[in-house]
């Protein structure tokens, strides 16, 4: 069904794709500016369409390449439209310091990464098309948490949590054979889509309300 | 005729009619209309489930068995209540200037679009399709819990929305690996994720992936249904939203989510053979629980003391589904079934409560509710004694079906865990509400606007129907359950 040596060729053009990915997190760790940092969630996730689009052709599956298009317009395009337009709005434009500094945040992310890896070696005969894309997926899961943590900027959390999703969105295309039904899909790109705005009508409030979009400021609820 | 698909559309669309409506009265009979109607459709539905098996639409895009017509009932209730407490409530809020007419208009254009995400939850055959239908109930809630727009409310939606997205995330890649499953048993061709597909290849997929499937599953939907340790939103969320919003948190949208980790779980039971998933499940239901009771038992504010009330009754459902006998998890059903109807009584008596005295902490409102607000606090004292578990209420019932059933079936350790909680949060409930609710008011009570007829309809009407269904069970009903407890106990 497929030429010899296409299957070669794929694989390792999504393996190098996904190893990028992961280079694209460990940037955002130590990244301070927020509009840099969208940029870099833009990139990363038009290299998560485009791996959808060399599943797409190498199988020659009309449905995946929606899925491209749907996260090159979803998250390449329109959500770091939002998101720059939601920074300007605010007139906030850089992270604090974070809790941990910047070697001690870049030592974690390296083990973090060590973690997935050691996490999906069982589960690599699952994989279909690419090495360790499992592993990968993995390590944006961990590290995003990791971001989430470290980070107080109400917009850095929610750019943490987009690169989660594209964590899972990897690990979607890296153990399916086709990626998720059609319809899977398209609940979920709304679902983020319709999350972004929620985060951003509330970091909007927030900013309203006690001038700062600095969640560690949001500390009145105990007990 | 169809079913699945008005149950869906109904709040769908007085949802998006409330956008354009003229007057708050005109949204609150929208939004009255179609949980009214639902409740009819769900009626119905449980009619044809028990006649003719699962019910499917669409081409068994939506799929309905007896598990599904029980939770679109307790849905229906809960929100139909809630309509017809909010109208009066939030006309309150305007004339103190609490809420906006915008912000109202909000509550009733958000509400039954969450209402139809829970429809979809539980009538949605696919399990993706499940997963985004629970996302989008987190995000059309986020709003209603920052509804009044103080600090500590957009804190407490803030929270709810990251804790909640962390969790779906973790939920979503439980999924994923469900269908990598799925995938690995058909190499070439694109399966379907039809929950009826899944459970009859159940037995043949990769068990490995299933268990880390599974534990993704609970900590995801663990997480969105309160269960401790990941129910740190809960109390923040279920005190700071308008208590309509807090009442459809803790009645029904708690039980959503451990829906969907019922789904999971009846999954795995079928392909792992040992207890994988359900000593899991007994582990976080008993942490839930008794966790729970220390914080209610110092607790300061009355809201968040029934939402840790919440977290132990979600707990109780939990275990009971988990110690798998026939007997503990139609007790689990039952109680879920009470629970939502006693529930939000309680939360509507708070918003009473809060909206005469200004405070929901117990020091503030001091002694004497009883005085000042008769008719509340009778109901809400015969629903707190209820929510404990006295007899002759339903839930004293449900709760000792499930002990009666632990004890039977041996598993005494768990079973003993069980009661101790219970009587923990007893005691602190019974304690704390005795001592705002009667008594006499302090001297130089300022307490002026007190309007103790307001939101009694809502109320008394639960509360009618927790006492018939406590003292009657209709057969049907019982079939209902006990074809549910057969889906989830379906091997020993």
């Amino acid at each position: 069904m497929h030429p010899p040596g296409s299957t070669e060729i794929a694989s390792q053009a999504i393996t190098f794709m996904a190893a990028l990915m992961l280079v694209l997190q460990l940037l955002m760790i130590p990244q301070r500016m927020l509009l840099a940092t969208i940029r870099l969630f833009a990139i990363q996730s038009f290299l998560l369409a485009a791996i959808a689009a060399v599943v797409a052709y190498h199988h020659q599956a009309s449905h995946v390449y929606v899925v491209a298009i749907l996260t090159v317009v979803g998250k390449v395009l329109l959500l770091p439209w939002l998101l720059n337009r939601l920074v300007r709005r605010i007139e906030i434009h850089q992270e604090i310091e974070p809790l941990l500094n910047a070697p001690a945040s870049m030592l974690l992310g390296g083990g973090l990464t060590l973690l997935g890896y050691v996490v999906a070696r069982p589960f690599t005969s699952l994989e279909r098309l690419g090495h360790n894309t499992l592993a990968i997926a993995l390590t944006l899961l961990l590290t995003g948490f990791f971001l989430m943590i470290n980070r107080r900027k109400a917009i850095t959390q929610v750019l943490a949590l987009l690169t989660v999703e594209n964590g899972v969105m990897l690990a979607a295309v890296a153990l399916t054979t086709y990626g998720m039904p059609l319809v899977v899909e398209l609940g979920i790109f709304f679902d983020v889509l319709v999350a972004v705005m929620v985060l951003g009508i509330l970091v909007y409030r927030i900013r309203e309300n006690i001038a700062s979009i600095d969640t560690s400021q949001l500390n009145q609820l105990k007990g | 005729m169809l079913l699945l698909t008005p149950i869906l559309l109904a709040p769908l669309l007085a949802g998006c009619l409330c956008l354009a409506a003229r007057s708050v009265r005109m949204m609150e009979a929208l939004g009255t209309a179609a949980f009214a109607a639902t409740l009819g459709l769900g009626i119905a539905l449980a009619h044809q489930v028990l006649a003719r098996g699962a019910v499917t639409e669409w081409d068994e895009f939506l799929r309905a068995d007896a598990l599904s017509a029980w939770m679109v009932l307790l849905i229906s209730v809960v929100s139909l209540s809630t309509m017809l407490y909010a109208g009066r409530y939030f006309r309150r809020d305007q004339e103190t200037g609490m809420a906006t007419a915008g912000r109202v208009r909000e509550f009733y254009a958000l509400t039954p679009l969450f209402g139809a995400g829970m429809f979809l939850v539980v009538l949605s055959n696919n399990l993706g399709v499940m997963w985004a239908a629970v996302e989008s109930t987190a995000l059309s809630s986020v709003l209603l819990v920052a509804l009044y727009n103080r600090r500590t409310s957009l804190e407490a939606a803030w929270k709810y929305v990251i804790l909640g997205s962390i969790g779906l995330a973790l939920a979503l890649l439980g999924t994923v690996f469900v269908y990598a499953a799925a995938c690995k048993n058909q190499p070439d061709s694109i399966p379907s994720f039809n929950w009826s597909y899944m459970m009859s290849v159940a037995a043949r997929l990769d068990p490995h992936l299933l268990k880390l499937a599974f534990v993704f599953a609970v900590v995801g939907y663990g997480t969105k249904a309160g269960l401790a340790p990941m129910h740190t939103w809960l109390p923040d969320a279920h005190s700071e939203a308008p208590s309509p919003t807090s009442a459809m948190l803790s009645g029904v949208s708690l039980k959503i989510a451990l829906y969907a980790l019922i789904r999971f779980h009846i999954l795995a039971s079928a392909c792992l053979d040992s207890g994988f998933s359900r000593n899991l499940l007994l582990v976080f239901g008993l942490f839930s629980m008794l966790l729970a009771v220390p914080f209610i038992l110092v607790q300061r504010n009355l809201k968040r003391m029934l939402a840790y009330s919440s977290l132990e009754h979600v707990g109780l459902i939990c275990a009971g589904i988990a110690m798998n006998t026939p007997a503990t998890i139609f007790g689990a059903l039952l109680h879920m079934g009470y629970h939502a109807l006693a529930k939000p009584v309680l939360f509507f008596a708070s918003g009473n409560i809060h909206q005469t005295f200004h405070s929901l902490e117990f020091r503030l409102i001091g002694p004497g509710v009883a005085k000042v607000l008769p008719g509340t606090a009778l109901l809400m004292g015969l629903a707190a004694l209820a929510a404990i578990g006295l007899p002759p209420f339903g839930l004293f019932l449900s709760e000792l079906t499930i002990v009666s059933g632990g004890l039977a079936s041996g598993q005494t350790v768990a079973t003993v865990l069980i009661l101790a909680a219970l009587l923990g949060s007893f005691w602190g409930i019974l304690q704390h509400l005795s001592r705002i609710l009667l008594g006499s008011r302090k001297q130089g009570d300022t307490t002026q606007d007190a309007r103790p007829a307001d939101g009694l309809p809502a109320m008394a009407m639960l509360m009618a129907a927790l006492a018939v269904f406590s003292l009657w069970l209709p057969e049907p009903l019982l079939e209902l359950l006990r074809q549910g407890a057969q889906l989830i106990g379906g091997k020993p």
